[in-house]
């Protein structure tokens, strides 16, 4: 129970430490390049820059 | 909305992208598997999994996300970010988050903290406003939309 809340704290105290250096509508997005789940195929954010608008889902599995 | 009516609706026109983050809440966390809240979340029958360790290498992250996006079949294509948490920091993603990017490379549309902020209704907002305008990110940031 301790150890569910301080993790609780942990990840409130990250996201106010990261909130902060987001970036907010209007600014440039950062790139990435990042792998599938087989780790073969990657995508850059860039690659569809001047082609396609980008909606990224954040997430996992719990 | 859900985010599968979303992508069905407009992944013609917009790139969908599912960045698979490190666990919110396994079993060596905030685990919400157990007590009163495990309860609900089963009367609830949530797909979130109950049965997870954080993932330590970037081999076991893969797996996750690959059973996540196998037994989950929600058809977006997903990527799995790095064990640095590069992407997650970058965008203060943890544990949830909905961003929209437009052909310029300027943010359209910043979902708020999850799980809270985390509002397919709000992301569907911008994209419709996005592609009926053809605006860029940098004029939708100056329009008030309400978001």
């Amino acid at each position: 129970m301790l150890k569910a809340i301080r993790a609780r704290n942990q990840q409130r105290a990250w996201q106010k430490q990261y909130d902060s250096l987001a970036p907010k509508v209007g600014d440039v997005a950062q790139d990435f390049e990042l792998y599938d789940a087989n780790g073969k195929n990657s995508i850059r954010l860039s690659d569809f820059k001047g082609k396609k608008p980008v909606a990224l889902i954040f997430g996992s599995y719990t | 909305m859900s985010l599968h009516d979303l992508y069905e609706q407009y992944n013609d026109k917009v790139q969908f992208i599912l960045i698979y983050l490190r666990e919110a809440h396994p079993i060596d966390g905030w685990w919400l598997g157990g007590g009163i809240v495990g309860l609900v979340l089963r009367l609830r029958r949530s797909k979130a999994a109950k049965d997870l360790y954080d993932p330590k290498t970037m081999e076991e992250r893969r797996k996750v996300a690959a059973r996540c996006e196998s037994e989950l079949k929600y058809e977006i294509p997903t990527l799995v970010d790095d064990i640095d948490d590069s992407v997650n920091r970058a965008y203060a993603a943890m544990p949830t988050r909905l961003y929209l990017i437009g052909t310029d490379g300027r943010v359209a549309y910043a979902g708020g903290l999850g799980p809270f902020g985390f509002k397919p209704q709000e992301l569907k907002v911008a994209v419709e406003i996005l592609l009926s305008a053809d605006v860029s990110a940098t004029d939708l940031a100056r329009q008030s939309v309400g978001l």
